[in-house]
């Protein structure tokens, strides 16, 4: 165990309570310690305290040598206040409570009263304060601001310049958060108003979160916009599934309808924060293309069923097909599912035809041929790291949530990050070093990384890796690539110790797997942490739990196309949307003889379909997910399943069960201890062992 | 001016340009000028306010959105940041395009006892133009604004960077034929003045 | 024995016949409903009406503080946005769904307190009996007061003006 660090304390006092706190701790954090509370509006735990709604006052004093305390005359603002020896601070003063009641009744001179049909009313920090803290009565009679209402920002984000008292949280979370600075005060006084430059669309992938941070009815979502009141919803803990950064929600509802997503507090993983592909992705639940009942082909068309006929016919089309039958997908399953669905195709149907992965190159992963974790660092640990390389993805994009906390990194302990990627992305706003190469030459850029090192004898490597990448010489890699030799030179000098973000799509590039060998050794000979990302939201579990024999995707369609395969089941996916070659997956799906489509909403393979097996959404079913960094969380059930809808792990075990009798899973919960039994790793995501925030697998 | 003015709607208002669409306009002398700016400041976020300057003069005294643009792309700076830096200050003309000539009349208490508002009738008389407002043909605008600074000259006005008070009808009658004859703008020239305030001999 | 027989008989009957005939002339306090409808007391709360305003535009807002203040949750209210070319109410919202469930409802007046803008108000419509349980949901359709000021009007009954419905089982 490491020793403790010493952090230096300071004695003050709080409401004449003695108490030791951090040195240069926040007046407004340090009152917490004591469970007191002083209400505010600007200041944010995760943002620069800025000190512009006023609300936060308090009495400051010192203590003099005689023992008595001097009061400063004016009271001060607790945000920006750190402790100090000898401080006195009073939260409950008579002089305090007028003064919050005098800063209330100025921010609620232009704050129009129509909490009735504001979004924000109910939960609106406005409002509770102008309750605990607020004069009843307002002395102003003369006419308020005005400026039109509801004024979309974006397709989101719904703007009322009346609401907003000027607090700046939005535009700090641009500047500071999200990093885009999209918003800004623009005008001054009381005309100042946040937007973005010229009014223009607020673009931002993380616009959702300056909802929720808004302390008043400002900023207000347009998908949310009157479609309940806070006392309508019923509001449960889920996890996003949109990606595979496994972020954690509250999930609204109302009537057995999905209403909005928030973001909850996972330190280890959002923080509380949410991009907008998670907090406005979830309206398959309500999607009018839901799949409800089994359906089953009748000539052209699909009519529905019930579940025996569809067990039935995926039984007799299935069974004992041994390397005739195949399933694909998962990745968007929990593990349970997909430690069912490998059980009944392993030991049931007898084939190891299974595979979630969609890329273009699937010989063998990286990981696997040089025998290192794919995934080596947390989301958090990226937060300390000195310096990263982000390599061959558009973070911001691909996994959001990842990209917010590398930029955490810089932004907070001035992390120095190697952007390479052949086009622009979000994360070369605040790059040490851009390394732009043309597309298709990631293995160049990466070798010449790797014998950057080498060469300066930095490290040392196999004789066969070092003559592989002798002749990627800077000179030579700028040749090929176009990126500076100076540059990749800067870039080597930085890599010491750092941790390499890519994601799965390097898979897609050309010369992905190359790239990603040499970023593996290039992570072993700098003592970094080598990370390959997986982008979908259980690919991970899939991953772990599933076989690596049989065959791989592109024999299962190319077996198919080629009329090889009896049966194909596809496992929630849609190969059209993710594999690189339409034609063949057409091919593959009008030859196989079987087409089992198992989903939650319609999708293209369908009219492939000899039967469709509808599953419940995830939100609909208990299970747990495997994020990017390994860690397992669970989704308890928020919704009832929709229609006669089933979670995938009971299909697969009730056909698992109709051919070969024996005790059924009555629930996740036993198939997760099975899970543990049989995979070590597991062992402490089993129910009762799972601890709230997720158990990361290492 | 400051009301929130619908561009309109979602679908139809132009995107935030990327980096590569804006539209570079500063001559060479601007260029020069702002590369000897950045040596002042340690960080471009300083730059922001004379730079803002030398757009108003490349732009012909007025910060239209392309200005500003521009002054975000030439300092790495978010468009929207530069723009509420720009209409947070009011002598950047940042809502409405002026006159070539800005005429501002204080209105505070020495020059309002001494009669501004009188000088304000005889313009919109004169010039047909009340505060806020252009000329048809484009030569004047007139403002009213605060404490200028100069109770000793009240009533005064400020053309471009000159003082004048105090002033009375016929002297602004006089100004105004004297600056139809000026081909300069003074609104130009104003920003000019600002922008070799900030800027040593040696480096221009 | 006949002494007896009057004191202890006839005596009695004649007591009280005499209380009968002092009653008669007192006031009838029965009223023959539902011919006749007794007047109701003025704070007396019963069925609920959503409100117009004299312009005929509703009151309602749509804003569900009425079912927030519910105590038997039987108010259900889906909100929508006004457009100017469809305009309920004034302002951005309107209630595109309202229902109150009349079984679960105790007429505490709870409703017509929390409403912002006096949409919802409890009238003096007693006649609530129904015969399915589904008419009992009130949707807006029926909440809604057909004219500015119809749920003002003092209430007659329904019996005194139509024929009673014929039971159907």
């Amino acid at each position: 165990m490491a020793a403790a660090v010493q952090i230096e304390t300071v004695n003050i006092t709080i409401n004449d309570i003695e108490i030791a706190v951090p040195k240069g701790e926040l007046i407004v954090e340090a009152v917490k310690r004591l469970g007191l509370e002083i209400p505010i509006f600007c200041y944010h735990p995760r943002m620069k305290p800025v000190g512009m709604c006023r609300m936060c006052i308090v009495e400051v004093g010192f203590k003099q040598p005689d023992g008595t305390v001097r009061k400063m005359p004016k009271p001060q603002a607790a945000c920006t206040l750190p402790a100090s020896e000898g401080m006195a601070v009073y939260t409950d003063t008579e002089m305090v409570h007028r003064d919050r009641k005098g800063v209330l009744e100025f921010l609620l001179i232009n704050h129009p009263l129509d909490c009735p049909i504001c979004d924000r009313g109910g939960e609106c920090p406005l409002q509770n304060n102008t309750l605990f803290y607020g004069p009843s009565t307002s002395r102003y009679v003369e006419l308020k601001r005005h400026a039109p209402k509801a004024f979309p920002l974006s397709k989101y984000v719904t703007l009322d310049l009346e609401r907003c008292i000027q607090c700046g949280r939005c535009v700090r979370f641009t500047e500071e958060i999200s990093g885009d600075s999209e918003l800004a005060f623009r005008f001054r006084g009381a005309n100042m108003q946040p937007s973005t430059f010229e009014l223009r669309d607020f673009e931002s992938k993380f616009s959702g979160n300056v909802i929720e941070i808004c302390p008043v009815g400002a900023l207000t979502s347009a998908k949310y916009r009157f479609r309940a009141r806070p006392w309508d919803l019923e509001t449960k803990p889920a996890v996003c599934t949109v990606c595979s950064n496994g972020c954690n929600v509250w999930f609204d509802y109302r009537v057995g309808k999905m209403v909005r997503i928030n973001g909850r507090t996972n330190e280890g993983v959002n923080e509380e924060w949410t991009c907008d592909k998670g907090k406005f992705g979830h309206e398959f639940y309500n999607s009018e293309d839901r799949l409800l009942t089994p359906l089953v082909r009748e000539g052209d068309q699909l009519v529905p069923t019930d579940w025996a006929r569809v067990y039935s016919d995926v039984i007799r089309a299935f069974a004992n097909g041994g390397d005739k039958v195949a399933a694909l997908g998962g990745a968007a399953n929990s593990n349970e599912d997909v430690f069912m669905l490998n059980r009944l195709m392993t030991g049931i149907f007898g084939t190891k035809n299974l595979d979630h992965r969609f890329e273009r190159n699937l010989v063998t992963g990286v990981g696997e041929k040089l025998g290192v974790s794919e995934v080596q660092s947390t989301i958090a640990s990226l937060e300390d790291a000195p310096s990263m390389l982000v390599f061959g993805t558009s973070l911001a994009d691909e996994l959001p949530i990842v990209f917010l906390r590398v930029r955490k990194a810089w932004f907070k302990n001035g992390a120095k990050v190697v952007v390479a990627h052949h086009a622009p992305t979000d994360a070369d706003s605040f790059a040490e070093v851009i390394l732009r190469y043309k597309e298709g030459t990631e293995a160049a850029v990466a070798s010449g990384l790797l014998s950057l090192l080498v060469s300066a004898g930095k490290a040392q490597v196999p004789a066969a890796t070092a003559d592989a990448i002798k002749p990627f010489t800077p000179e030579h890699v700028e040749q090929l690539s176009g990126v500076p030799a100076e540059k990749l030179r800067v870039a080597a000098e930085l890599l010491e110790g750092a941790p390499i973000i890519t994601t799965r799509s390097m898979y897609n590039q050309a010369s992905g797997v190359d790239a990603l060998e040499a970023l593996a050794g290039l992570a072993m000979v700098t003592n970094g942490k080598f990370n390959c990302y997986s982008l979908q939201a259980n690919a991970e579990g899939a991953t772990l739990l599933g076989t690596k024999e049989g065959m791989h995707t592109h024999q299962i369609l190319n077996a198919a196309a080629a009329g090889e395969l009896k049966a194909l089941w596809l496992v929630n996916v849609d190969p059209f949307a993710l594999y690189p070659d339409r034609e063949l997956v057409q091919q593959a799906l009008e030859n196989v003889e079987f087409l089992a489509v198992q989903g939650t909403v319609a999708s293209e393979a369908m009219h492939y379909a000899s039967v469709v097996l509808p599953q419940c959404a995830p939100a609909e079913m208990d299970g747990t997910y495997t994020n990017v960094e390994r860690r397992v969380q669970r989704m308890r059930p928020v919704l009832k399943p929709k229609g006669s809808t089933k979670p995938g792990w009971n299909i697969f075990s009730e056909i698992a069960v109709r051919l070969r009798p024996a005790t059924p899973f009555f629930n996740p919960g036993e198939v997760m201890a099975e899970i543990a039994k049989e995979n070590p790793a597991f062992e402490g995501a089993t129910y009762d062992k799972l601890p709230a925030e997720g158990f990361v697998i290492r | 001016m400051s009301e929130l003015t619908q561009i309109g709607s979602i679908n139809e208002r132009p995107r935030i340009p990327t980096r590569d669409e804006v539209e570079l306009n500063f001559s060479d002398k601007a260029i020069t000028e702002l590369e000897a700016l950045k040596t002042h400041y340690p960080e471009l976020k300083a730059c922001i306010l004379p730079t803002l300057w030398i757009a108003q003069r490349e732009y012909g005294g007025f910060l239209s959105g392309e200005a500003i643009a521009e002054v975000a792309y030439r300092l790495q700076r978010s468009y929207a940041e530069v723009e509420g830096v720009a209409t947070f200050y009011s002598m950047y003309n940042t809502a409405h395009k002026p006159g070539k000539h800005k005429i501002e009349l204080c209105t505070c208490l020495s020059c309002h006892l001494c009669g501004t508002y009188r000088l304000r009738d005889f313009l919109k008389e004169k010039l047909g133009i009340g505060h806020g407002e252009t000329t048809a043909d484009g030569l004047f605008t007139v403002e009213e604004v605060e404490c200028l600074d100069a109770c000793d000259r009240a009533p005064v006005i400020q053309v471009g960077d000159t003082y004048h008070g105090p002033v009375d009808e016929g002297y602004l009658s006089k100004l105004i034929d004297d600056l139809r004859a000026n081909p300069e703008s003074t609104v130009v020239k104003m920003a000019d003045e600002m922008v070799k305030v900030h800027i040593r001999a040696s480096e221009r | 024995m006949s002494v007896n027989l009057v004191k202890g008989v006839v005596k009695p009957i004649l007591a009280g016949f005499g209380i009968t005939a002092r009653r008669l002339k007192h006031k009838k306090v029965t009223v023959m409903y539902p011919e006749q409808i007794r007047e109701q007391y003025p704070r007396t709360r019963w069925r609920h009406f959503l409100t117009r305003y004299d312009s005929g535009l509703e009151r309602c807002i749509g804003c569900s503080l009425c079912a927030g203040a519910c105590p038997a949750r039987c108010i259900y209210v889906e909100a929508k946005e006004n457009t100017d070319t469809e305009r309920y109410s004034p302002g951005e919202r309107y209630a595109v769904r309202y229902e109150i469930n009349m079984i679960r409802c105790i007429f505490c007046g709870y409703c017509q307190e929390a409403c912002p803008t006096g949409a919802i108000v409890l009238r003096k419509n007693f006649e609530l009996a129904d015969y399915k349980r589904e008419d009992f949901i009130y949707t807006k359709e029926r909440l809604l007061e057909e004219y500015p000021g119809q749920s003002d009007e003092p209430f007659k009954g329904h019996y005194a003006t139509e024929p009673a419905p014929v039971f159907q089982g």
